[in-house]
């Protein structure tokens, strides 16, 4: 085709061509090569720092590793809340195409399977091992191995170790591990169940504080995430060595708390406050408080019904479980929400009520303090007073007559302190009652706490309103919270001084050392040292056979009162609130104690009959356990119990000697010289004079059927127990509280048959203690 | 061991006859000299960018692509340096057949069955691939020197200069089209135009040409919808890339966005001086193929801005060297080759580095001297032989 003539003609480019070939070159090349390291400057210099970054966030996998959360420990270092090691599963669906499918047990290796169908077979594979693992459902699990673009999907939280390494051997039995991986998480632990759980609160699946001192501390607790931060390539794998890039953050553990709660204190708090709340049938749960009076640390703070803080969202009442089991749909879900927001709630510090008579302590404290009133100060109670025009009446309808200070304190008679309120006037009420806190938040280190602004009357009111300062004299009309009952009332028991209290004792750090200590702090000092001694003299009177006789504890000196407060903000019934607030020893103030029950539904709903009696079971086993020396007087100790000796192989001329050296009797039973057996056996606590019965040969037990003591007098029991040949140990009653009291309760059932000398508590409880503040 | 130009030009009879010249009868050093250099970056950026993806997909062996690539560069040396020795003026005997060549083969590519709808290569057993639109480049320009060259005088007319030039252009990139090959196809418009403006076709014709080809893929892509998806990607890589667009082949648009958005991480980390040689972490599985079209966003991350303009710089200063060549090329036909074929690796470079920096949509298109591929590497180097040998008749000073 090439035209050997033609080619012949060629010369030179024309200048034509030379020019065009610059403006081509120059148009062409020059300025589009212009154009890209406009662009390249643009990319590289001006938006480089954005550009890595995105780049960075696909290089990098970053791997948050979870801190431990610090525990928090009782004041004896016994572990109420702590956080054990688990492990979250993920996988990467994206890598699961790179799996070798002929790895997979149960795989037929000599098929041969598309890119597709293998696929599939490992999805299916996978989604049916950890649906069955786990427990989960194969659908979603089988969803997830789908989304290929991603390379975390929580597969389970919470993982147990025995789960994990179940888990681990499947993934490496099945060659699984490039789409999986394990990561150590920590799970929260509540070792004590129930126990001060209300205080303790609980936290959420990411194992944050949500409640209680988990939450108000949640910074302190929850120390800091660890990081890894590992170079990957674009499929997810690591870069290799020369690319390698690793940096590692350590987690920082969570420093610990030591709460001032003692878990000995709180279980005796919780168990009779529970065995109250559930005899006294209470609608609205009870609460029950035990602070050191002169730190102002919290030792106890139960609230009943409260929750398991492993399983709180589970309804732990099991009535209102049963009802809310009835609802169906919104109903229910509403039903559910309710019951746990009333279960997680600290009613010892998110509740106001109507002190009532239990006021009064304060009423007098203000008299006493202001030299209004003296111990001498007589009153006459005609059954009512008429304040402002009012006419509010005694709970002794009948009315109690003329009686001095002490008298009205046991009597817990309304008139009275209506007329000392009467007396001191408004201002210097509202005084006392703002120096006392009951006007502020007592600042107690746990979330939550109630304002009662508002609900009580101001120094104007009750200078304008005879009847409001009447009224609240004797403690209603206004409201509280528990807590600052139990800080006004310690106020009273430690020589004046107003405290703030406290639960949290001290912070550790990760390695146990000391952080912070919380030091005792005294808000102020509201009365005097003098004022305090003269009502803890008087208040203890009224335990030992006053109106707060039920909560005498034998050996102690009790101070406290009861009450019975109208809730008259309910009206279409008629609900209380009885309570007891106290402290012992009167004479050398250890601890105050409050007892709270909320709507009690039983017959008699005194604070007296109900509340002290759970307040005295609480002094009876923590007294002694806190090392607080017994104080017998003479009476007491006459009726002291005795430990029986062991008298076994004694002869039995020996045995009598020892058992009359210590004021028992003896009843001999067989022929024989020498004790084979004797009943109650050594180391049973039994009355003084109280029989044992020695056996001397091989006779049968002699055996007698424990009749019904409930009802009775305290001669009556004790004449049926002699003439039955029972040992009867006799709890609950005070030594000047008279004749009134009537058994409540024994510790062998009637009925039951044991062998003579057996002993058998009988609990007694004094009837004659209306203390109710009820107006109308 | 006369001197080269001295007898090659003119001949001294109509006879067109193979002359060979002594290799050191004296090629123009500069152009060698900057070939080299750009060669010896391109393999070390080749090794760079490929031996993970090599390491990973090539049954760990790393060296897979940087091997095969010596081996052609090897044998593209030896096949310059011989072209450089024969006259290029035995090239008007086979302008014809190359471009029917070149034609014929488009075809078998056409007919040639693929998996994923594109017909861009011949496999030959034993060989590897081939890309006919590599050839057909090279024909349009060679045809286009040896028209020039014969009918100079005849260029501004229509039929004689304008139509034959643009059926032939026409053609080629129809077929090209066809396969589809879309940056092959713009490559040879760009090329096709530039050598008939440089010929001596009219202007108005040309531009005319230019406004009907820009009206028409505007008519292509906003009525009719063509290549809506790659627009779409083009002015949004990251709406893309998060799935924030739909596209309409259901494919998401982090996957269309992908080698873009790869591409683009890669370049802008590379940021001024770059993350340093061997340190780009794109290449490592993020960016797909980074042996292949965008061998240049892994040179970008580890070499940075001051590196890519200086690759940049290379180029140009090739391009120029090669349009010096060509300005003292003792005739039209090695005015003309020597500029087409310059221009094609200008051409290609530029819009190589437009396509990964996103400045153009992305059409698949390799830099060349630095892309992986065989076939592509030798054809390159046979070319720039040419070139070289249009410099030995050229009237320059020597090195």
């Amino acid at each position: 085709m090439a035209n050997e003539k033609k080619t012949a003609t060629t010369r030179t480019a024309t200048r034509q061509m030379r020019r065009r070939a610059l403006i081509a070159v120059v148009l062409v090349v020059g300025l589009f090569f212009l154009a890209d390291a406009v662009k390249l400057a643009k990319l590289q210099i001006v938006e480089s720092e954005d550009w890595q970054k995105r780049a960075v966030s696909q290089q990098m996998s970053d791997t948050v590793v979870s801190a431990k959360r610090g525990t928090i420990y009782d004041a004896n270092m016994e572990s109420l809340a702590e956080s054990a090691e688990v492990w979250k599963i993920i996988m990467s669906p994206k890598d699961i195409s790179a799996i070798n499918w002929k790895k997979i047990s149960g795989a037929d290796v000599n098929r041969e399977l598309t890119d597709e169908q293998a696929l599939q077979f490992k999805r299916e594979f996978i989604a049916k091992g950890i649906s069955e693992m786990f427990s989960l459902d194969y659908e979603r699990v089988y969803n997830q191995t789908g989304k290929t673009a991603s390379q975390y999907e929580v597969i389970k939280s919470k993982v147990e170790y025995k789960e994990k390494t179940a888990f681990s051997q499947w993934v490496s039995d099945n060659g699984l591990a490039r789409a999986f991986y394990i990561i150590t998480d920590y799970k929260r632990y509540y070792p004590q169940g129930t126990l001060a759980s209300t205080v303790l609160g609980f936290t959420g699946t990411d194992n944050n504080g949500l409640e209680g001192i988990e939450y108000k501390y949640e910074s302190v607790l929850a120390g800091t995430p660890g990081r890894i931060v590992t170079a990957q390539n674009g499929i997810g794998d690591e870069m290799p060595t020369t690319m390698e890039y690793t940096k590692v953050v350590d987690a920082k553990d969570g420093s610990s708390i030591v709460l001032t709660i003692d878990s000995t204190i709180q279980m005796y708090a919780e168990k009779y406050l529970a065995e109250g709340v559930a005899s006294a049938g209470c609608t609205n749960r009870g609460v029950a408080i035990v602070m050191d009076v002169n730190t102002g640390a919290i030792l106890a703070m139960a609230t009943k019904g409260d929750y398991d803080p492993n399983d709180p969202f589970a309804v732990a009442d099991p009535t209102t479980a049963e009802l809310i089991a009835t609802l169906a749909g919104d109903e229910q879900d509403a039903a559910v929400s309710a019951a746990r927001q009333l279960q997680w709630k600290n009613k010892a510090i998110v509740d106001t009520y109507e002190p009532g008579s239990v006021f009064k302590v304060f009423t007098t404290a203000i008299g006493l303090e202001e030299n209004t009133i003296s111990e001498h100060t007589s009153y006459n109670c005609p059954g009512y007073f008429v304040a402002g025009g009012w006419t509010i009446r005694c709970h002794k309808h009948g009315g109690h007559g003329i009686l001095d200070l002490p008298g009205a304190i046991s009597n817990s008679c309304n008139p009275y302190f209506m007329q000392v309120g009467m007396k001191m006037g408004g201002s210097t009420f509202f005084k006392y009652f703002t120096g006392f806190g009951f006007t502020e938040k007592t600042g107690i280190d746990m979330p939550g706490e109630a304002s009662n602004a508002g609900l009580y009357h101001t120094a104007d009111v009750l200078n304008k309103q005879e009847a409001s300062l009447a009224t609240s004299a004797f403690g209603q009309t206004f409201k509280i919270t528990p807590i600052q009952m139990i800080t006004a009332m310690s106020a009273v028991a430690n020589g004046g001084k107003l405290l703030t209290p406290y639960v949290v004792g001290q912070v550790l750090d990760g390695d146990g050392n000391v952080v912070s200590t919380t030091q005792p702090q005294v808000k102020r000092q509201i009365i005097s040292a003098q004022t305090s001694e003269r009502i803890c003299t008087m208040l203890a009177a009224a335990t030992n056979g006053g109106g707060s006789k039920n909560a005498y504890v034998a050996g102690y000196r009790v101070a406290g009162k009861t009450g019975t407060s109208e809730k008259r903000d309910i009206t279409d019934s008629y609900e209380v609130v009885a309570s007891f607030g106290g402290f012992a020893p009167s004479d050398d103030p250890q601890v105050a104690v409050l007892v709270l029950l909320d709507q009690p539904q039983c017959a008699v709903r005194f604070g007296g009959t109900i509340a002290a009696p759970v307040a005295q079971k609480i002094l009876d086993s923590i007294l002694p356990y806190m090392g607080i020396e017994p104080e017998y007087t003479t009476e007491e100790l006459a009726n002291l119990s005795r430990v029986t000796p062991n008298l076994e192989n004694n002869s039995v001329a020996s045995a009598n000697t020892k058992l009359a050296n210590i004021g028992l009797k003896a009843t001999v039973i067989g022929n024989g010289s020498t004790v084979l057996k004797q009943i109650p056996a050594a180391g049973q606590s039994i009355p003084a004079g109280g029989t044992v019965l020695l056996y001397t040969d091989d006779t049968e037990n002699i055996t007698v059927t424990v009749p019904d003591f409930t009802g009775k007098s305290v001669t009556q029991v004790n004449t049926l127990a002699s003439s039955l040949g029972l040992n009867v140990r006799i709890q609950g009653l005070s030594v000047g509280g008279g004749t009134s009291a009537e058994s409540s309760a024994q510790s062998v059932a009637a009925g039951t048959v044991v062998p003579k000398g057996t002993v058998v508590q009988v609990n007694f409880l004094y009837n004659d203690t209306n203390d109710s503040t009820a107006v109308g | 061991m006369a001197k080269a130009q001295a007898t090659a030009f003119p001949p001294k009879n109509n006879k067109l006859k193979l002359r060979i010249f002594n290799l050191t009868s004296g090629f123009d050093m500069h152009f060698f000299i900057l070939l080299m250099i750009i060669l010896v970056v391109g393999l070390a950026t080749l090794y760079s960018a490929s031996h993970v993806y090599a390491f990973n997909y090539e049954d760990g062996d790393s060296y897979f692509y940087i091997r095969k690539q010596l081996l052609w560069v090897g044998v593209g040396l030896v096949g310059m340096l011989g072209v450089s020795m024969v006259d290029y003026h035995i090239l008007h005997k086979f302008a014809w057949v190359i471009w029917i060549l070149s034609l014929v083969l488009l075809v078998v590519a056409l007919i040639m069955p693929s998996s994923t709808g594109v017909h861009r290569w011949i496999r030959i057993p034993g060989l590897g691939q081939f890309q006919p639109s590599e050839l057909a480049k090279f024909a349009v320009v060679l045809l286009f020197a040896h028209i020039v060259s014969l009918n100079h005088k005849k260029m501004k007319t229509l039929t004689k200069g304008f139509l034959p030039l643009f059926g032939i252009l026409a053609l080629t990139c129809g077929l090209v089209v066809l396969e589809p090959h879309l940056s092959g196809t713009m490559l040879i418009v760009f090329l096709g135009l530039a050598l008939m403006y440089i010929g001596g076709v009219r202007l108005g014709w040309i531009l005319g040409l230019i406004g009907v080809g820009i009206a028409g893929v505007v008519f292509m892509v906003f009525v009719l919808g063509y290549e809506q998806d790659r627009i779409l990607v083009w002015l949004n890589p990251l709406e893309s890339f998060a799935n924030e667009i739909t596209f309409d082949d259901g494919i998401s648009g982090r996957d269309h966005a992908w080698q873009t958005i790869q591409s683009l991480y890669a370049i802008g980390s590379g940021g001024i001086l770059g993350q340093g040689p061997g340190n780009s972490r794109q290449k490592h599985l993020f960016l797909p193929e980074p042996q292949n079209d965008f061998i240049f966003s892994v040179f970008c991350e580890e070499m940075g801005f001051v590196g890519a303009l200086l690759v940049l710089v290379l180029f140009a200063l090739l391009v120029w060297r090669g349009f010096v060549i060509a300005m003292k090329a003792p005739d039209k036909f090695g005015f003309m080759l020597a500029l087409g074929l310059t221009l094609q690796i200008g051409l290609q470079v530029a819009i190589n580095v437009a396509v990964v920096s996103n400045l153009m949509p992305n059409t698949g298109i390799s830099l060349p001297f630095f892309s992986y591929g065989g076939t592509s590497i030798l054809m390159l180097m046979l070319q720039m032989g040419v070139v070289l040998s249009i410099s030995r008749q050229a009237r320059m000073e020597k090195l």
